[in-house]
């Protein structure tokens, strides 16, 4: 008794000061920017006016429309680039394999900030790419950096490690019994991969999307570094008006909006998890 | 010899008494010479004001001081000011000395520091030298600050392209649209030369001096509708159909790759590249009229110092043509001084930029530039 309290008191004392971390430099500012947009300091009363602003605001509007387009569309174009890597990475074996489960989580090594200058420099008028392209013959092609298509693609570059690490962690607990069952009645790796592990993949898939879409929505350096000057991500366009504009309410009010948007993708992933394990039982 | 007797001896006595009594007087005077006195110096700003102070200005300090050492703490963009802030004036509360006898800051903070009387008053009394700033620069700061180095926003072009430079905001306008995708200035939200452009246009059609005041009115914006009109006429002929980069460098580089042929920049920094060979040859640098917007740099005097004497020392000796070239020198910048006490090398230099230059909008007007810029230029609103 005395032992299992002593025990319960020392789990206490080691869980307390990150809990105390979350409380006071996480939770309570979040709570109190949040009562600050819907209760403004010099307003009278609890208001929607703020929200009503910054969603009247057609610039504002397009930004959040921009910034949700570019973090699908880099989802996508990451998911359909790791999901094979992952899945070679899962099923070959060899020397090849290895090599390049090595070589890709390279740019997960590289900061930010010099892969997005590295794209810059790559991608840019008289860059690589250009160069590359005139000498072929090709004098004309659409700009690649300083708008959407760069944070797309300098996004795409630094993500797939990630995506292909947790897609990879799914992979390795589908039993290989399973598949080689499947194998043994008959599947080819067609059926095998529709069958049997796409589904028994599902929630490792389902984490993946979410946690790259919300690194994505809300990343600054890559959209600072490598957009265009409108629209910008919501990244960019919160720090603008924190520093720049001098508007801290409106720049916390589109930091709301923003959360409850990577929350609603968050609810999103909770529900079909926890759908499917309801199904499983 | 005669031997010294009655009086004499007396007299004698008292002399050497006395002589002892002054080299000892006068001793003492050497051996507090030998206690050498650091003071400690913060200096905000970019690595380049770093390398003015360290490799520059406190070496030759030093050696016509050698009392004097100095302690040099440097705050990368200013980072870490808000700390050094509240330590002057935490100080200053308790009534107790800090530890810091000169600062370098952003106006920001100058401005709260005066609010609060935490900065030495100066005048000719206390810095001698400082008969030769320009009054009105003194004053615009109340006193408080001392101005040691300027720079303003100045039209930098390559004349290998461009034969006849404008010469009035008018001009330059009609430059840009002559001679579409050759001009550009950075995003007024990274950087100041791109700033000053767009103040520039505004000013255009708005006075200078209505919103450079401490005045603050967000009605009297309306002012600058023609200015927004005429930046978004501009757009399809500026670089890249519209094309803004991010920070001064940018554009500096856009320039050194002939990429664009004009472009507004500040003047150290568009000299300093120059003078390293990183822009061609063919570059020129004018200021037009009505001027672009500048800066005084200045420095502060926590009166909290404990080492007053010695930052005064240094104070005064920062605004000799001495430590003003090295300014000129190693920043390209403009000196604090007035310009006919800089040698005439220094003033042939610098005749094209060194005009004067329009005041910034105070910091609520600025902010509200930056925002309506991208609302009403790039952001495609009504």
């Amino acid at each position: 008794m005395t032992d299992s309290r002593r025990q319960g008191a020392l789990g206490l004392a080691l869980v307390l000061p990150p809990l105390l971390v979350l409380i006071f430099l996480i939770i309570v500012p979040a709570v109190s920017a949040v009562i600050d947009t819907l209760h403004p300091p010099e307003g009278a009363g609890w208001t929607l006016t703020n929200y009503a602003l910054i969603l009247g605001n057609r610039v504002l509007r397009s930004d959040i429309r921009f910034s949700i387009v570019v973090t699908l569309a880099a989802v996508a174009v990451t998911f359909c680039l790791s999901y094979p890597l992952a899945l070679y990475l899962r099923f070959t074996k060899g020397r090849l394999p290895s090599l390049l489960a090595v070589l890709f989580t390279i740019p997960l090594f590289v900061p930010v900030v010099i892969a997005s200058f590295a794209m810059i420099t790559f991608l840019v008028n008289h860059g690589m790419v250009s160069t590359v392209l005139y000498r072929m013959g090709i004098e004309w092609f659409p700009p690649l950096v300083y708008n959407a298509t760069g944070i797309v693609l300098t996004e795409v570059w630094t993500t797939i490690p990630f995506a292909v690490l947790i897609l990879g962690a799914g992979l390795q607990a589908i039993d290989d019994a399973l598949i080689d069952g499947a194998r043994d009645v008959g599947a080819g790796p067609l059926r095998t991969f529709v069958s049997i592990i796409l589904p028994l993949n599902a929630t490792p898939t389902m984490i993946t999307l979410t946690l790259l879409f919300i690194g994505i929505f809300g990343s600054f350096t890559i959209p600072y570094l490598v957009g265009g000057n409108a629209p910008q991500m919501l990244g960019v366009t919160m720090t603008n008006y924190l520093t720049q504009y001098l508007r801290r309410l409106d720049a916390v009010t589109i930091a709301v909006i923003a959360f409850l948007i990577a929350a609603a993708v968050g609810a999103l992933y909770v529900v079909s998890v926890s759908r499917r394990e309801r199904h499983a039982l | 010899m005669r031997r010294l007797t009655g009086p004499w001896r007396t007299l004698a006595a008292a002399l050497v008494a006395g002589a002892v009594c002054l080299v000892g007087l006068n001793g003492g005077t050497p051996a507090r010479a030998a206690d050498t006195v650091t003071l400690n110096l913060y200096i905000g700003g970019d690595t380049n004001i770093f390398d003015l102070w360290k490799k520059a200005l406190l070496p030759a300090f030093t050696k016509r001081y050698p009392r004097y050492k100095a302690n040099m703490v440097e705050l990368l963009h200013d980072n870490g000011s808000e700390g050094i802030y509240a330590k002057i004036l935490a100080a200053k509360r308790a009534g107790r000395t800090v530890d810091v006898d000169l600062w370098e800051t952003t106006p920001g903070f100058m401005e709260q520091g005066i609010g609060e009387g935490l900065w030495v008053k100066l005048s000719d009394r206390i810095v001698p030298n400082i008969s030769k700033v320009p009054a009105d620069t003194l004053a615009a700061a109340d006193y408080y600050g001392l101005p040691y180095r300027g720079s303003s926003v100045v039209i930098g072009y390559n004349s290998q392209f461009v034969k006849n430079p404008p010469s009035t905001f008018d001009d330059l306008v009609a430059w840009i649209k002559a001679n579409p995708g050759k001009f550009t200035y950075c995003d007024p939200n990274t950087c100041g030369s791109g700033t000053a452009f767009v103040t520039g246009a505004i000013y255009r059609y708005a006075s200078a001096e209505r919103f450079a005041g401490k005045a603050y009115d967000a009605k009297d914006e309306a002012a600058w509708q023609p200015g927004w009109k005429l930046l978004k006429d501009l757009q399809p002929a500026m670089y890249n159909n519209g094309f803004h980069p991010n920070g001064n460098v940018a554009v500096l580089q856009l320039l050194a790759q002939q990429n664009i042929w004009m472009a507004s920049v500040w003047s150290d920094m568009g000299l300093d590249w120059y003078t390293r060979g990183q822009l061609p040859k063919a570059m020129r640098f004018i200021q037009i009229t009505p001027p672009l917007m500048g800066d005084d740099s200045r420095v502060m005097l926590p009166a909290g110092s404990a080492h007053l004497e010695g930052a005064l020392t240094l104070l005064n000796w920062l605004l000799t043509p001495e430590a003003q070239t090295m300014v000129i020198d190693v920043v390209a910048g403009y000196p604090g001084i007035d310009w006919k006490y800089m040698p005439e090398s220094v003033r042939q230099k610098f005749k094209d930029v060194a005009k004067a230059f329009a005041p910034w909008p105070n910091p609520k007007y600025l902010a509200d530039i930056k925002r309506l810029w991208h609302e009403q230029v790039v952001g495609g609103a009504q």
